[in-house]
């Protein structure tokens, strides 16, 4: 609340003679001291080297923070520990081959990613898909979106001092874990998405889970609220910590909750519906104080209306195809493979070559993942391959911010603007 | 579709009802101390609930059928079905699987895999191999648990793939349901097209039906309603 009178009022220093006597110790064990014309190496400057391998900063992001005292003066960031040229890979694999690779970026809701790729692809190569695939597509993405904002959730709690608060979220997420094993065929990397839909359709286990779900999970969120709504000791490790005002945000390029938590209501999903975000009504929560507390009412209300969207989703799922029947596009059926030339052939077709999209054309296409905008842009030259996948990261935008709004702040609320930011490493470095 | 709306200035969208005393606290939410207790009783609550871990090692997680765990080659009548066409390595993202195709001229099949070889430390059970197989030959297995002492060890050959097809029934059948269906159309009456199919090898197709009497059953049967259109 008044980190920047107290910046102000106090100014450490320490007893001369302790520091004397300090010195001469030193150089009693045969060590000498290079003391600078300005600086006292032993006064309250120092140069803090947080991470990258320290569990609070989310990964493996560095930090190196100037500090006098307590106060951070200066932060700047070191990206890049977790880059494995995933964009240089892409130009090597086929767009179909190269969405597994997607899951490993924003690890926390690798269904948004998925998605994200197919749709951009589907952009360039001008590919229909099926209605219920959208509908499977949309489910998919909120239920990623719950499993990343409960991963923050628990860890901005966690980083605030409260540790079985964790746990808590993580019995939810285990729930959301199972339901992805039984929708996709895995708890972790998903690969559903395909370019043309998506890989098969909801079994009857999956979609009584996902019922399940979205009727038990308000009750938790209520509950979570509860415990934190009105407690002082969270509200004082959060209230006017990290703040980002409007326009400061929209300069740096703030996305997703980050940016809403500044009062800027923008968000892909109603702005540029892709998908059928369209046909479902939901609120995009907005907050002005721009503070870390702006940015947990922020995610805890988009979870609210996730949960929405998943209910509409199941109401109104069509039949149907779940994947485009054009075998110059997607994958044919495996039963036209096995029984017919022309399948097989279209079979060896896609995987060899994959879906080729005009030559010259490029194409980007963003979604709102959890963390914000994720984008794909795609050049094509008329081959099966990119020949350049730039990936818009929401991640590496909003640490631009970090590097910002930890200036001037104590050094102890560093993990929890962190934890506000909420980055995910592998989604930064790509 | 609805228009984004107010992008010009900042705004507070709250959807939380207390949102005019979401920052004030009262006396007794300042004192911090009820809110402790009542933070600690749905701690102790917690208690009662019902676990959700699992003791693994002594306890083994069954996955169910739509699970991609280890790529196996399916046994089909003690041998494989593999017809080394390399489709599933070219697929394959991390590029794992490696064969060499032989020929052998008594098998109705003709070609074989000489050496089948997927690296289990590269596979990154993405399911791309099932996904294109046209032999129905490589699918993912339930076995999630595997554990090797040395790379050279890691490297799965022929031998250690080939799983019996009776075993794999569960996912065999899942796939069936779930993925190889046309899309909406009825497909059935296609199988006969190809009776070399090396996974249809122990079906009787041969119907006693005479080429003029199979061609007026595929008209009769072009005008029949498919009996699932994908139901659900």
């Amino acid at each position: 609340m008044s980190t920047k009178k107290l910046k102000d009022k106090v100014k450490p220093t320490f007893f001369k003679e302790h520091q004397e006597k300090l010195y001469q110790a030193l150089e009693d064990k045969h060590t000498t001291v290079e003391i600078m014309k300005d600086k006292d190496p032993l006064g309250t400057e120092m140069i803090l080297n947080m991470g990258p391998q320290h569990p609070a900063t989310h990964g493996v992001l560095r930090l190196a923070l100037q500090l006098n005292g307590e106060i951070i003066e200066k932060a700047k960031l070191d990206v890049g520990y977790l880059h494995r040229g995933v964009e240089k890979i892409a130009e090597n694999k086929t767009y179909q081959e190269f969405m597994p690779y997607t899951d490993r970026m924003d690890y926390l809701s690798p269904y948004s990613n998925n998605v994200a790729l197919c749709t951009a692809v589907e952009k360039i190569a001008n590919v229909e898909v099926p209605e219920r695939a959208h509908y499977i597509r949309m489910i998919g993405c909120e239920l990623a979106r719950i499993s990343s904002h409960l991963l923050w959730l628990g860890t901005l709690v966690m980083d605030a001092g409260a540790v079985s608060f964790f746990i808590w979220t993580f019995r939810e997420r285990e729930k959301l874990y199972d339901i992805f094993d039984q929708l996709t065929g895995h708890r972790f990397t998903v690969s559903h998405a395909r370019i043309g839909g998506v890989a098969n359709d909801i079994t009857d286990t999956a979609m009584a889970m996902i019922k399940d779900f979205a009727n038990d999970f308000p009750q938790e969120l209520k509950d979570w609220h509860g415990l934190l709504d009105r407690n002082r000791i969270f509200f004082d490790r959060n209230e006017g910590v990290g703040v980002l005002k409007t326009e400061e945000a929209l300069n740096k390029g703030a996305c997703g909750p980050t940016l809403r938590g500044s009062g800027y209501a923008y968000d892909i999903r109603k702005f540029a519906p892709y998908a059928r975000y369209d046909e479902v009504e939901f609120e995009v929560p907005t907050r002005l104080e721009g503070d870390n507390l702006a940015r947990y009412y922020v995610r805890m209300e988009e979870m609210h209306e996730s949960i929405r969207i998943i209910q509409q989703c199941l109401d109104k799922l069509p039949k149907g195809p779940i994947r485009t029947d054009n075998a110059k596009q997607a994958y044919p059926s495996k039963d036209e493979v096995y029984y017919s030339m022309e399948g097989m052939i279209h079979d060896f077709m896609m995987t060899d070559t994959g879906i080729c999209p005009p030559e010259g054309a490029e194409a980007y296409h963003a979604v709102e993942a959890a963390k914000g905008e994720l984008g794909y842009f795609i050049q094509s030259d008329g081959t099966g391959h990119p020949w350049r996948l730039k990936i818009k990261a929401p991640s590496f935008a909003n640490l631009q911010i970090l590097e910002f709004i930890l200036d001037g702040e104590m050094v102890a609320d560093t993990v929890v603007i962190i934890g506000g930011v909420d980055p995910v490493m592998g989604e930064c470095d790509k | 579709m609805a228009q984004p709306t107010n992008l010009e200035k900042p705004r507070a969208n709250a959807l939380n009802k207390d949102y005019d005393r979401e920052r004030s606290f009262s006396f007794l939410e300042n004192i911090y101390l009820p809110e402790i207790f009542k933070a600690l009783w749905y701690s102790f609550k917690q208690i009662f609930q019902p676990t959700v871990t699992m003791s693994y090692p002594e306890e083994k997680w069954d996955p169910p059928a739509i699970f991609r765990g280890r790529p196996v080659l399916v046994e089909d009548n003690g041998k494989e079905r593999c017809v080394a066409c390399g489709l599933c390595a070219r697929a394959c993202p991390p590029l794992a699987i490696s064969m060499q195709a032989n020929e052998d001229a008594d098998d109705p099949k003709e070609r074989y895999p000489d050496f089948f070889e997927i690296n289990m430390l590269r596979c990154i059970y993405c399911g791309y191999c099932e996904e294109v197989c046209p032999e129905e030959a490589i699918v993912m297995s339930k076995d999630y648990d595997i554990v090797f002492e040395s790379r050279e060890e890691a490297v799965y050959d022929k031998e250690r793939l080939l799983v019996p097809k009776e075993d794999l029934q569960e996912r065999l059948d899942f796939l069936r349901t779930y993925k190889n269906r046309q899309f909406g159309q009825f497909w059935d009456f296609q199988e006969e097209n190809n009776i070399h199919s090396v996974r249809d090898r122990d079906r009787e197709f041969n119907s006693g039906l005479s080429l003029v009497e199979l061609l007026e059953r595929q008209k009769e049967n072009d005008t029949v309603e498919a009996d699932s259109k994908w139901a659900r």
